[in-house]
């Protein structure tokens, strides 16, 4: 078989295909749920989905690294499997496009304001196709390498040192939010992405340092979030952060070098490569449900298909209310699947287990 | 290897086809570079009140190779109207992404900023960095009119601030500041403040602002004064006359620093004391009196006089503000933190504000003395 994937590119994968573009937003869902302070929040959230990984590396150990869908389809008929399969592709086939979407969108609010989205959505899509059929041992190579074209960005936190201010933070903690409840989802959201760790499993080389990958990567991201989310919090009044929609976009536009400034369009471009992971990755998971429905067909046909298809729903909402609506309501979904899903495994597994002692 | 060509290669038209969409070419541009609000008062009460905005933009003059600044002005209800009406009597594309600073006229400012600010913080084209000033007078003359030393306004007005501010002379107040300080419910925003004064512009102050309601103004000589107290710096510049403080002679404080502490206590009855220690640092570059610098008691008293002399100074501001219910220098923040939530929501720090007891400590010290002994 293929070659395998090793721990550090595993990592650096999850935590590419967790961030994405809900980063930008992301302070100010801290602070309009959790007000005062809501960075401390970005914590809780850490051993929240820690926990969610902790459920997968049991479906792992359980499982004997065996694929999800070998152990789905020992235990449940196929023809009950159809609709959850049928169920997981949409969802990750559109998740992954209204992702593409979302990021077009808000690149062409500040950059090309009459250009048609649809033509850079079908951009981006050409460039997921081609990473998707690479397969994902490309995929994992090339979030690698993208890794390292954004990661220069923390230096950037620099900039914002001067006009820190400590007594902007305030002493309270989690005073002043509103809705924590609906939130905390989607707060919750914009940590997925882990979950799809499920569909790595026949993929993976060593057995043991494979889930330490999946919570490293996770920390990875938490600690990116709390970063800028802890800036923003010094950086602007808590007033004004609530009312920003893109705070860190704001964050970026403040840079200014001596010799240009306003390059936040510059930036901003720098973050389609985790948004592409994101979105790639999305999509694979989908293309490794379709193989499952239909085995016979070649994986490039599955792919062209998806894109298709997700292409012309990504048609349906257009602007950017709409976009994050549908990007909303996905996330919840995926947020149970993210829970469900593994819960799911580990009763298959268990029930399993205990039909083979009696046995 | 094949597979990774056609991914570069798309990664790479994707860059360059993207620019076809949108074109700008920059013969065709013009980039607005200063904007001037003034308050056009309704003329009854069936109309509203209108706004009498001034856009400028360099024009580059191919014949000549010279570039000048062109001053357009048009009356509408907002800002984005006015500047499709200039746009329609301009061969450019009028594009804001380079704007560097906004004058609001005095009137304006006294009506309320936010709503004509909403709409620089909604557009993304506008940098966060822009310029806010309020101009004591009319906003539009004062960028309409030829300064026969300064060609260009607009330009000159911005470098100058640019350059004060550098010095702590004048606040450097942009859209962030701002915007940032008027949501803060513990602090009050302020901006400088520029009038014409016949063949020049000049700083004449800051404007402390209640909410996006202009106040009043603080002279430009109380503007470090203001500086010291407002926060932490590293250079300005001090001159005192020291007949002020019953000598005689000059005396220049330069390459400041100051380092600000607030501290919020209660006395017995509850009511609030503020304590802001200032450490204030710099270099004696002119000094006319008495006094024999290189002398260690001498530079002692000196610095004793100096640091009395800047915190009557000091009062005199304080009490200012407080006489006009602005928290321009932040004490709010400082109250709010050291409380509790509840507490802090439930109190009507508005109405505390002007009875609140703010003690200024300066500690003046005298870092060096120049390269002269006497």
């Amino acid at each position: 078989m293929k070659e395998k994937l090793n721990p550090f590119h595993i990592a650096l994968l999850i935590y590419m295909i967790q961030s994405g573009v809900v980063i930008f937003s992301f302070p100010r869902l801290m602070a309009r749920s959790f007000g005062y302070n809501g960075w401390a929040a970005v914590l809780i959230f850490t051993a929240i989905s820690s926990f969610v990984i902790f459920l997968i590396s049991l479906v792992y150990r359980l499982g004997e690294g065996k694929s999800i869908f070998d152990i789905l389809e020992q235990a449940i008929p196929k023809f009950m499997l159809y609709p959850i399969y049928v169920f997981l592709l949409s969802l990750w086939a559109i998740l992954g496009c209204m992702v593409a979407k979302q990021y077009v969108i808000i690149f062409q609010m500040i950059a090309f304001p009459s250009t048609h989205p649809m033509f850079f959505k079908a951009l981006i899509d050409v460039l997921s196709f081609i990473l998707v059929i690479g397969g994902v041992y490309t995929i994992s190579k090339a979030s690698t390498t993208f890794f390292w074209m954004i990661a220069w960005m923390l230096f950037l936190l620099f900039f914002y040192f001067q006009d820190f201010e400590w007594a902007r933070l305030t002493p309270f903690f989690f005073r002043g939010g509103t809705d924590m409840m609906w939130g905390s989802l989607d707060i919750y959201a914009a940590f997925l992405g882990f979950e799809l760790a499920l569909l790595l499993f026949p993929y993976v080389e060593k057995k043991g340092k494979f889930m330490k990958a999946v919570y490293i990567g996770n920390l990875i991201t938490s600690l990116t979030y709390l970063t800028f989310t802890f800036i923003c919090f010094g950086f602007y009044s808590f007033g004004q952060l609530t009312r920003m929609k893109y705070p860190l976009l704001e964050l970026l536009s403040f840079i200014r070098l001596p010799f240009v400034e306003r390059i936040e369009n510059l930036l901003f471009s720098f973050f389609l490569f985790p948004a592409l992971i994101t979105i790639v990755m999305y999509i694979w998971a989908a293309v490794e449900v379709a193989k499952r429905m239909v085995p016979k067909a070649n994986a490039k046909w599955h792919a062209a298909v998806l894109f298709v298809l997700s292409f012309a729903v990504s048609w349906i909402p257009d602007v950017i209310g709409e976009v994050e609506q549908w990007l909303q309501y996905l996330g919840y979904v995926e947020a149970s699947v993210s829970l469900a899903l593994p819960l799911l495994l580990i009763i298959v597994l268990w029930v399993k287990k205990g039909a083979m002692r009696r046995e | 290897m094949n597979k990774r060509t056609g991914f570069f290669t798309i990664l790479i038209l994707a860059v360059l086809l993207s620019g076809c969409g949108d074109q700008r070419i920059i013969e065709r541009l013009g980039f607005l570079h200063t904007a001037s609000f003034d308050l056009m008062p309704a003329e009854n009460e069936h109309s509203e009140d209108q706004l009498m905005v001034s856009l400028t933009y360099p024009i580059i003059d191919a014949q000549l190779r010279k570039v000048r600044y062109e001053v357009f002005t048009e009356i509408a209800k907002t800002s984005k109207e006015a500047k499709m009406k200039i746009s329609r009597k301009s061969e450019l594309r009028l594009v804001s992404g380079q704007m560097r600073s906004t004058l609001y006229g005095l009137s304006l400012s006294r009506k309320g900023l936010w709503d004509h600010l909403d709409t620089l913080v909604r557009d993304p084209a506008i940098s966060q960095r822009i310029k806010i000033s309020v101009v004591n007078g009319n906003a539009n003359e004062l960028l309409k009119k030829k300064y026969p030393s300064h060609p260009a306004t607009g330009q000159y007005i911005d470098r100058l601030l640019d350059k004060e501010a550098r010095t702590n002379n004048v606040p450097e107040i942009t859209l962030y500041e701002f915007a940032r300080d008027y949501f803060d419910d513990g602090i009050d925003a302020i901006a400088p403040i520029i009038k014409d004064i016949g063949e020049d512009v000049a700083i004449d102050g800051i404007a402390l602002f209640d909410g996006d309601q202009y106040k009043t103004k603080l002279d430009v000589d109380q503007s470090i004064y203001f500086a010291f107290l407002r926060d932490s710096f590293k250079r300005g510049d001090l001159s005192i006359d020291l007949g002020d403080v019953g000598l005689s002679g000059e005396y220049v404080f330069s390459t400041l620093s100051n380092k600000r502490k607030v501290k919020v206590s209660r006395d017995s009855s509850g009511s609030f004391i503020v304590d802001i220690a200032m450490e204030i640092r710099g270099s004696v570059l002119e000094y006319t009196g008495a006094f024999k610098l290189s002398d260690q008691i001498e530079r002692g008293k000196l610095e004793k006089l100096v640091s009395q002399h800047i915190s009557r100074k000091l009062d005199t501001i304080i009490k200012k503000l407080q006489k006009n219910n602005v928290d321009c220098i932040g004490v709010g923040k400082y109250v709010r933190n050291s409380m509790s939530y509840s507490n802090w929501s439930k109190l009507d720090w508005k109405s505390l504000y002007p009875q609140v007891v703010i003690r200024p400590a300066v500690q003046v010290t005298i870092k060096d003395y120049g390269k002269f002994e006497r």
